[in-house]
């Protein structure tokens, strides 16, 4: 087996040193004590300026976590967290508040610049751009055409800047930290806060509840096409901190927003907690499409340090006809363990999964989604692409569930893994429960390695091995890529090649 | 959520810890069977299995197990004619074997309870984990069944048919098989009965270098029983097993299936027909472990659920990091007729190898209108059209067995199934 000695050798020679966003930024901060304790609660309630009905929460869902114990079904290892070891607050110092980009500490939009999010560039370019109501709708007809993206950046525990801002407002969009929306909406978070993702779903979510520090905001009222992208960029920048942010985002009658995230952290060698909650909502006819590049820093060769990514991600399609469409690229993290689901409680709505989650190194990766029908003719579509090399676990877990009254519930699943090396594992955990007899399921799953046909047929055309593998690799996941907003598949692309870089030759 | 709770225990859990008191005096074995034994209650008593347990999640056996009959030693029934004529009938009667057994060529038969007692069959009788309640409860009760040993080369020119049949009470039974290299049989494992028993039932089979086995397991339990069945093998060096399920019956049914390849060349096809009526739950749960290079196997489960049925199949194919080459298929397909039936399914790749080719497939679906719009447009009336499709559907599966004496006689079961069910 000359080709499989091959592939061994090369794993063998792995690097996977070359996450480009390992950098660190000294930046005065102000943190709150280590540790979690209802006082730390109080603590971050009280720095936030929240209502009392916020801490109230917080504390019922702290309490109540404290009556969990940690999940351990998912095939991911790691040693127990110390949760008094933590910092659960950690905000740059000098911005209490930016209302534009000159508040914004300099250094700051240093590290997003490095990053690549041009915060400035948009703001500026927003800012010589006329914006009175008739361009605006004219705006809103090219969305794709005009290319521009919102940003919301997110810096350890809090939102630093948010971009376009004023020209959202004027479509009637309001995009905002969630900090923001809690004293400025109130009425819009209290009705929908925790009722995607209620404060006892699980054992993350609610300590999530708890302690949350930031995150985006965002609601579309009725009718309103989203003029354009909206945006936010994680970055995990303090040593022993947890990230804990909330993304809410409400879609009314007929809107339709596209929503992305992206995340980057620094290399160190201890592993840092990221236990996030997305509730998505959407309305009769409402379209919310949500898209993830997860790059948190994956740990090194040997498998030292990392980012712990345990997300719980939930979109509840409550209106007849909406859609909610989650796509995903997972290439960091040292453990991965998140769930994008839909919850298909209107007639006739409809959900999406795409995902690709490239696991190298030691990393491990237990992904996948849950489809819950419950309408009358809903439907759903699961495509998931893993990939896994080195010494990494690449696990897909989805479930996809038909209720005695999901009539003609429809659901296609297509989960296909693709092994790089001998020392890695691919698996499949799917779960169909269907209680209703017009249901119809779908379900294949493949697991294969590279065959050598392939390659040797572009090979033989004088393409070198890895830009060959690279090649199929990216043919592998193309049904997913073609999901992402353009700008973010050329990232998603190339982000795929570096995590796959030194194991494929 | 996943809060501590020290549950009590149930009525069932009771009835089964009370009755290992009772009986004790009477299983065979002293010594190492003895201490499985223990072990084996130990476990039982740390509490039946619920959902939590993710081998369980769709049967939740501390739940289901509502109430355990005591051992009843009026519950004698006969024989029944074997599905082939002219098998050699090994007749296992309210958990116990029969002194005299058929001589057949090349086969040599021993009662169970003369290896228990002997202790000869200690090492085999350890559970598969700390999950596997059926192994547990069969080491910790079981008294009797058969061993079969088929020679070395031996071509069996009729199938060897083992039946358990059971009225009412409880029984606890071991088959086990050693097929000697190159040898050739079919063995039919039969499971029926009458009145609300609970049956264990564990089958064990090793395959010498190049054996061929057929297996067919024929489950046709009255809608009163609980049957508890698990079928081990282990499939050496180019050995092929053929293992037919045909769930028929039951209130409550459970058959696992726990294959491992162990030589080179090894293949193993699943063949599965669950038909679902009534009341009633049915899991069928797969682990196959392709444990070395160059093996390969193919499963294909078909299920027909009516009524109020619950129906499961979990599959999981775990492919280990040397076994390079391995080739591995499978696909579970359900036909869900009523509103009331439910069926889930869960099929698992583990694979550590990369050098592989697996893949799963799985459906749940009503009948296709197209097809039954074909059959209606020549005139056949809609609920024959149906039965039609609904059988056809299952008998592709039997067709694929090459012997045709076995294809008439699992055709003559599903007749007879659907004239009471269909």
């Amino acid at each position: 087996m000359p080709a499989v000695q091959d592939t061994i050798d090369r794993v063998r020679k792995i690097d996977v040193d070359q996450y480009k966003y390992g950098f660190q930024t000294e930046i005065a901060m102000d943190k709150a004590p280590k540790g979690l304790s209802e006082d730390i609660i109080r603590f971050i309630s009280a720095k936030k300026d929240e209502p009392s009905w916020m801490l109230e929460w917080r504390l019922e869902a702290y309490r109540r976590w404290l009556t969990l114990d940690e999940p351990t079904w998912a095939r991911v290892h790691y040693p127990k967290i110390d949760f008094q070891d933590i910092y659960f607050y950690a905000a740059p110092k000098s911005t209490p508040g930016p209302t534009s980009l000159s508040d914004v500490d300099p250094e700051l939009l240093r590290v997003y610049e490095k990053l690549g999010i041009p915060l400035r560039e948009q703001e500026i370019l927003a800012g010589v751009q006329k914006t009175d109501a008739s361009e605006l709708e004219e705006v809103s007809d090219n969305v794709y055409k005009s290319g521009r993206v919102a940003v919301d950046a997110v810096f350890d525990s809090v939102s630093v800047v948010t971009t376009f801002k004023k020209e959202l407002a004027q479509a009637g969009v309001i995009f905002c930290s969630i900090s923001e929306a809690i004293r400025e909406h109130p009425e819009l978070v209290k009705k929908y806060l925790g009722s995607v993702v209620p404060t006892s779903d699980n054992y993350y979510a609610t300590l999530n509840s708890a302690v949350f520090t930031d995150g985006s905001f965002v609601f579309v009222p009725k009718g309103v096409r989203c003029p354009m992208e909206l945006s936010t960029y994680f970055r995990m920048n303090e040593k022993n901190t947890g990230q804990f942010e909330r993304t809410l985002i409400i879609a009314e009658e007929g809107a339709y927003v596209s929503y992305l995230e992206g995340c980057t952290a620094p290399q160190r060698d201890e592993n840092q907690l990221h236990a996030a909650v997305v509730e998505l909502v959407a309305l009769d006819d409402a379209e919310i499409k949500y898209s993830t590049v997860q790059n948190w820093y994956p740990g090194d060769a040997e498998g030292k340090g990392g980012i712990y990514n345990f997300v719980t991600k939930r979109g509840d399609c409550r209106g007849d006809r909406s859609k909610i469409s989650w796509t995903q690229v997972e290439t960091g993290s040292a453990i991965t363990w998140k769930y994008p689901s839909c919850i298909l409680r209107g007639d006739d709505s409809s959900g999406e999964f795409y995902s690709i989650a490239v696991s190298n190194g030691y990393q491990q990766v237990d992904s996948g989604t849950k489809m819950i029908h419950l309408g009358k003719n809903t439907s759903s579509r699961i495509i998931s692409k893993g990939i896994a090399a080195g010494f990494s676990q690449n696990t897909y877990r989805g479930q996809v569930s038909a209720h005695r009254k999901a009539t003609n519930a429809r659901n296609f699943t297509n989960c296909d893994s693709l092994l790089i090396g001998d020392q890695c594992g691919a698996h499949t955990v799917p779960y169909m429960e269907a209680k209703n007899s017009t249901a119809q399921f779908e379900h294949e799953a493949t697991t294969s390695k590279i065959s050598e046909d392939q390659k040797f047929y572009v090979m033989q055309r004088g393409i070198p091995e890895e830009e060959a593998i690279a090649l199929i690799v990216n043919g592998f996941v193309k049904d997913v890529i073609q999901q992402l907003p353009m700008e973010f598949a050329v990232e998603a692309q190339k982000l795929i090649g570096i995590s796959l870089e030194g194991s494929v030759g | 959520m996943n809060m501590h709770t020290q549950p009590q225990r149930t009525p069932a859990e009771t009835a089964l810890i009370d009755a290992f008191g009772d009986r004790l005096s009477l299983l065979p074995g002293d010594g190492a069977v003895m201490l499985k034994r223990d072990d084996a209650i130990e476990a039982i008593k740390h509490g039946l299995p619920t959902r939590r347990i993710e081998s369980w999640h769709y049967t939740d056996l501390r739940r289901l197990l509502n109430a355990v009959p005591d051992f009843d030693p009026a519950a004698m029934t006969k024989a029944v004619a074997p599905i082939v004529e002219g098998s050699a009938v090994l007749a296992i009667l309210n958990g116990k074997s029969d002194a005299k057994t058929p001589a057949v060529e090349g086969v040599t038969v021993q009662r169970l309870s003369e290896k228990l007692t002997d202790g000869s069959v200690a090492p085999g009788l350890d559970p598969y984990g700390s999950d596997d309640a059926i192994g547990a409860l069969n080491t910790a009760f079981v008294a009797d069944g058969y061993f079969v040993d088929i020679a070395d080369g031996a071509e069996l020119e009729k199938p060897i048919e083992l039946q358990n049949l059971q009225a009412g009470g409880q029984t606890h039974v071991r088959l086990m098989a050693r097929v000697g290299a190159g040898a050739k049989a079919v063995i039919v494992e039969r499971q029926a009965g009458e009145g609300a028993a609970l049956t264990s039932s564990v089958s064990q089979l090793v395959l010498g270098e190049g054996a061929e086995v057929t297996w067919l397991i024929v489950q046709e339990q009255p809608e009163t029983a609980t049957h508890l069945a698990q079928f081990k093998a282990h499939i050496g060096k180019n050995a092929k097993l053929t293992l037919f399920v045909m769930n028929a019956g039951g209130r409550l049914v459970r058959q696992e299936v726990m294959v491992r390849t162990t030589g080179e060349g090894a293949d193993f096809k699943l063949r599965g027909i669950n038909l679902l009526a009534g009341d009633t739950h049915t899991d069928v749960t797969m682990v196959l472990d392709h444990a070395v290079p160059h093996t390969a196997s193919t499963e294909v489960i078909r299920n027909v659920v009516t009524g109020k049925a619950r129906g499961v199949f979990q599959g999981r194919i775990n492919v280990h990091q040397y076994a390079q080459k391995t080739n591995a298929k499978m696909a579970c397909n359900t036909l869900l007729l009523s509103d009331d039936g439910e069926f889930s399914t869960k099929p698992e790749l583990e694979i550590f190898a990369d050098d592989v080719v697996c893949g799963h497939g799985a459906t749940v679906t009503e009948i296709d209108h197209d097809h039954l719009f074909y059959l209606m447009a020549r005139g056949v009336d809609e609920k024959t059209a149906r039965g039609l499709l609904v059988k056809a559907f299952v008998a592709e599966v039997i067709e694929e067995l090459d012997d045709e004496t076995i294809v008439d006689a699992l055709e003559a079961k599903l007749d007879d199934w659907f004239v009471t069910h269909g």
